[in-house]
């Protein structure tokens, strides 16, 4: 159909994909971006699931989407609106609560109700993850360095960038060290004594992995949670106006504007591919595309497995993709709801329902969540992170009405009795989830008008992300930085050859935060690739 | 006790504390070593559990005890013999179980027979392990590498290390780096399709660690005891402790047994000595700690001697201990149903399945012990028949997990019930062991803490961590043996590079006495 070359194409419009696209095209390259789906946006979606309902199907919260891709992309221009969330509520099964909020002072009452000397920590608390997420800012901006190679360039930038750690001093590079390794709940009993705030904080560290609060390596993702940054203030979340959808229509307008072109429901099927070079693509219609480059945004199996192909790579390469570890671990249930629910320990609409609110109790409670998963069963009484959006966003639902999005851990993609049964206990997972969360909130289940429930194995059927990753891999030690996704190919070009990667499965992976899209453009072009 | 003037008081006479103290001598210092127990040794002392019984030590593994660090003290000329470890029968439920030699060739020749596929994978992963043994031999015997290298001695350590990494291929750096943060499960599932070969090489990785093969960060362990010497000696531990006791007395060391320090003595902020618990003082300069870190800087040094910042370094260190110790004297041999006329020195036992050895660590996140506990199994008296009355045995069993702060307490009928959970599992195996069993011994961790001064029972004075490691073992403001006490130095299992019989950590805390 198309005799039109491009420079590139790009595969899905995720957000990362649509990011890369906008600057490849700021560079006067000429992009095409081409979308499975009826809409843009992947899993940075919002839709109308039931009639006058926007769900936040997915990704629910914004605070990691960097700064300066915001800015060289316009995005405010184009709808980019965050408006902010500024508290979380922990409630507990004997009526007690938590409630921290951007007021120090009223987070420190809340606290010291539990332990006044964990109010006074928490106090310094996060001008202490600042100074810690010193390191990690630089390196989330800039492709990741790698300490075992023997380039000298690279082992240029290295030696300046241990000069720059040394220059930090003994103390912060032994904390770094410990973050880099602990666990969450090792990292926060370091400096907090009770559970109550502990077991809350401690799920930053686990949110889309297959991890445990007590395995090590979760004391970093909490940091990397806690990079957020609205508008430069650290540890700052925020609900996208109009759904988490209007982020992927603002950068998706932005980079139409810069001549990026769009196609949905254009599924492609796999790539055309010339000995081991990327020439372009096969829609499933037959259609073939032919481009300069070809920008993959899916994760890797699936860029690998499913565009390339087995046959066309290295059996090497072959098992180290199917050694990076997906498996989902987290779920989704959507609600429409017909009024307000009421919370059992603080009845009545208030701040305890505009923010977050976080099921975590205890770390045992936690922890047999974990365990339950761990051998292949959903946990029967999850964590959960509920959020009302429409009381922040009251466009989502009609008026008096409301919208609700619990993300829900764990639920592992392979169950005892395989990932294929998620249909079968699909809405048993549901119950558990509504049957846990009306503990909370006992009037919970009068409210739902529609609910809709989306397990790891949903995710991947809908959102083509394997096994229900939400990250596009795990975010464990070994498959961060340059390891992402592959020792040796962790700088957005893949073993083959003119195929880039641009999403969360390469550094610095997931959430809404667009670097990997952004580094992944940037690189091209450094390279003239395109 | 008036002392000359370069006297170190060596606190503990274990593996680490004699080595020290064998080090130190043979510099021509004066030692004077204080052991609280009536027997040198430690935790590799010979254990009589019960009258004519005993075990070869309370660890009875020697695989970590490193080769060069025996020469360096010339213990072969005090009798200490190198072997060749025995091989390790694994056992299972139903089915001949697998008799696992130590040396490679061997190994995968019995893997073999049960899996093609598994035995190929064999001698590949242990030719990776092989080609990476030289960076972690370095680790191994080195002290820790500065967080932050200042002088220049660090800088040639680093350079040393860089220039021996380039040694190395870059396929296999990559590989180590990719392996080296994962959880030992994933990293065995990817290499093998035997379930019960996985769970037996999975089971040393997490012993006496607080994790279980499925926490990330196990496979550091696992290079760590994979890549370290992997021999026996002849004897078992009690032959170390006898060739270390020969080796400082021969350099000129006093030992002392049945004297516990109460107190190290500071005078303007620096080490002055010790004072005992019969009260009777003895002067030094320099202490050098064999005993666990925390003990030490919490417990022999009096309150309010560190910084706040210091102390909670070692409030932080995390020594919780996770297994216990169980000792059976039997009237015969231990006989396994399905290795039938064979006496095998070491067993391992476990639910079969690498998830079987996860659901024990379970447990002990909820403070209780495992019903089912793994068990690391040696049968000390087939080597030597000295330790039991003629024809009969003993059996010094490792069991996973039991944890320090149990529910309820470890009450008598507490340690009772888990020492039945263990022969519970071992009479699977060994159906007539119950009429054999002359005597038994369960040692909780409470029960190690009180009769063998291992804080929280931890039999490497402090778990094995990732970011309990290397220069954070046993705490940032420690990294190299020296603490922020002029003169006091640890080097027990607590610092780099930690616990099992082992001598490192002494040798090089020594070498920091004598550097400074």
């Amino acid at each position: 159909m198309s005799a039109k070359k491009y420079d590139a194409i790009v595969v899905g419009a995720g957000h990362n994909g649509l990011i890369c696209a906008a600057y490849l095209a700021k560079a006067g390259r000429k992009v095409l971006v081409l979308e499975r789906r009826h809409q843009v946006g992947g899993a940075t979606t919002s839709e109308e699931i039931y009639p006058g309902f926007t769900y936040t199907c997915c990704s629910y919260v914004v605070s990691l989407l960097r700064p300066w891709i915001i800015r060289d992309l316009e995005l405010p221009k184009y709808g980019y609106e965050i408006l902010p969330l500024e508290s979380t509520f922990t409630p507990f099964p004997d009526g007690r609560y938590l409630m921290r909020d951007s007021d120090p002072e009223r987070t420190r009452r809340s606290i010291a109700k539990f332990s006044p000397k964990d109010a006074e920590v928490y106090k310094r608390f996060g001008q202490e993850m600042a100074e810690l997420g010193r390191l990690i800012k630089p390196l989330i901006d800039d492709p990741a360095p790698d300490p075992l190679s023997r380039d000298p360039r690279e082992l240029l930038r290295l030696g300046r960038l241990g000069k720059q750690l040394r220059g930090q001093g003994d103390e912060w590079l032994y904390a770094n060290v410990k973050m880099m390794t602990m666990s969450a709940v090792d990292f926060l009993s370091e400096r907090f004594e009770c559970e109550e705030l502990i077991a809350p904080m401690a799920i930053s560290g686990i949110i889309g992995t297959f991890l445990g609060i007590r395995s090590p390596g979760t004391a970093y993702v909490l940091l990397h949670h806690y990079m957020g940054e609205i508008d430069g203030s650290f540890r700052a979340w925020g609900l996208p106006k109009g759904g988490t959808g209007a982020i992927a229509n603002a950068i998706a307008a932005s980079a139409r504007a810069l001549g990026v072109e769009i196609r949905t429901e254009a599924p492609v099927a796999h790539l055309l591919m010339k000995g081991n070079q990327a020439t372009g693509v096969v829609l499933e219609n037959g259609d073939e595309i032919h481009a300069r480059a070809v920008v993959s945004g899916l994760d890797p199996h699936r860029t690998f497995l499913k565009l390339v192909g087995e046959e066309h790579l290295d059996p090497e390469i072959t098992q180290q993709v199917k050694r990076f570890k997906m498996r989902g671990s987290s779920g989704k249930v959507n609600l429409a709801l017909d009024g307000l629910p009421d919370l059992a320990c603080l009845p009545g609409p208030g701040p305890q329902l505009t923010g977050g609110i976080t099921i975590a109790p205890s770390i045992d409670y936690l922890e047999r969540g974990y365990d339950e998963a761990k051998y292949g069963a959903f946990s029967r009484k999850p964590f959960m992170d509920v959020l009302i959006p429409s009381l922040t966003d009251p466009t989502v639902a009609p008026p008096g009405k409301h919208t609700m999005s619990i993300f829900v851990q764990y639920a592992p993609y392979h169950l005892k009795e395989g990932a294929a049964d998620w249909p079968n206990q699909r809405e048993a997972f549901g119950d558990a989830v509504i049957d846990t969360l009306s503990e909370y909130m006992p009037n919970l289940k009068d409210r739902i008008l529609h609910r809709q429930v989306l397990s790891p194995w949903d995710l991947e059927q809908i959102y083509g992300l394997t096994e229900g990753n939400i990250f596009h891999g795990e975010l464990s030690l070994e498959q961060l930085a340059f390891l992402r996704p592959m020792a040796g190919w962790s700088r957005y070009k893949t073993p083959v050859d003119n195929l880039w990667m641009c999403a969360s499965g390469t550094h610095p992976g997931g959430g809404i935060m667009g670097a990997p899209g952004a580094l992944c453009a940037r690189t091209m072009l450094g390279k003239r690739a395109v | 006790m008036a002392t000359p003037a370069n006297t170190v008081i060596v606190i503990g006479a274990g593996p680490n504390g004699l080595a020290a103290a064998a080090r130190l001598a043979q510099a021509g210092k004066k030692v004077l070593v204080v052991e609280r127990a009536a027997a040198v040794g430690g935790l590799s002392a010979r254990h009589e559990f019960h009258p004519g019984y005993a075990v070869a030590g309370i660890l009875h593994d020697e695989a970590l005890l490193p080769r060069a660090v025996a020469e360096k003290l010339g213990l072969s000329r005090h009798g200490l013999k190198f072997q060749k470890a025995p091989a390790t029968y694994l056992a299972e439920a139903s089915g001949p179980g697998l008799l696992l030699p130590s040396d490679t060739a061997g190994a995968a020749e019995a893997i073999g027979r049960r899996s093609a596929h598994d035995a190929k994978s064999y001698t590949a992963m242990r030719a990776f392990l092989d080609r990476i043994t030289p960076l972690f031999a370095s680790i191994l015997s080195e002290p820790p590498p500065a967080i932050s290298p200042g002088s220049a001695g660090d800088l040639w350590q680093i350079a040393k290390r860089g220039l021996s990494l380039f040694r190395i291929d870059r396929k296999d750096l990559l590989e180590l780096a990719r392996v080296a943060p994962m959880c030992v499960a994933d990293f065995l599932n990817e290499k093998f399709e035997t379930p019960l070969l996985v769970e037996a090489l999975a089971a040393p990785a997490v012993a006496s660690t607080w994790s279980g093969p499925w926490s990330a960060g196990t496979m550091t362990n696992f290079l760590l005891r994979e890549c370290a010497g992997g021999e026996a000696i002849e004897g078992g531990p009690p032959a170390l402790i006898a060739a270390l006791l020969a080796a400082a007395r021969a350099a000129g060391a006093e030992i002392r047994t049945e004297t516990e320090v109460a107190r190290i003595r500071l005078e303007n902020g620096n080490v002055a000595g010790v004072t005992l618990a019969s009260g009777e003082t003895i002067d030094a300069k320099v202490v050098l700690s064999s005993a666990d870190p925390k003990g030490t800087m919490l417990k022999l040094l009096a309150p309010g001697t560190l910084p706040l910042k210091i102390e909670e370094e070692f409030i932080n260190l995390r020594a919780r201990g996770t297994a216990a110790k169980v000792h059976l004297a039997l009237s015969g041999p231990l006989e396994l149903t399905g290795n039938e006329g064979q006496l095998d020195e070491a067993i391992r036992i476990g639910g079969g399945h690498v998830d079987d050895l996860e659901r024990a660590f379970d447990a002990i996140k909820y403070r209780q012990f495992s019903e089912r506990p793994n068990l690391e199994i040696r049968v000390p008296t087939v080597a030597d028949p000295s330790l039991a009355p003629a024809g009969h045995h003993t059996v010094s069993i490792l069991a996973s997990f039991a944890p320090y702060k149990l529910e309820g307490g470890w009450t008598d009928a507490a340690r009772e019930r888990f020492g039945g959970a263990v022969i519970a599992v071992l009479e699977q195996h060994a159906p007539n062991l119950r009429s054999r069993i002359v005597a038994r011994e369960v040692l909780s961790p409470l029960d190690l803490e009180t009769r063998f001064a291992l804080t929280g029972g931890q039999l490497h004075h402090g778990e094995i961590a990732l970011d309990q490691l290397l220069m954070m073992r046993p705490a940032p403001s420690a990294p190299r043996y020296k603490t922020t006490v002029p003169g006091l130095f640890l080097g027990g299992a607590g610092s780099h590079p930690g616990g099992g019989v082992r001598m490192t950590a002494g040798v090089l805390a020594a070498e920091a006495v004598l550097g400074g």
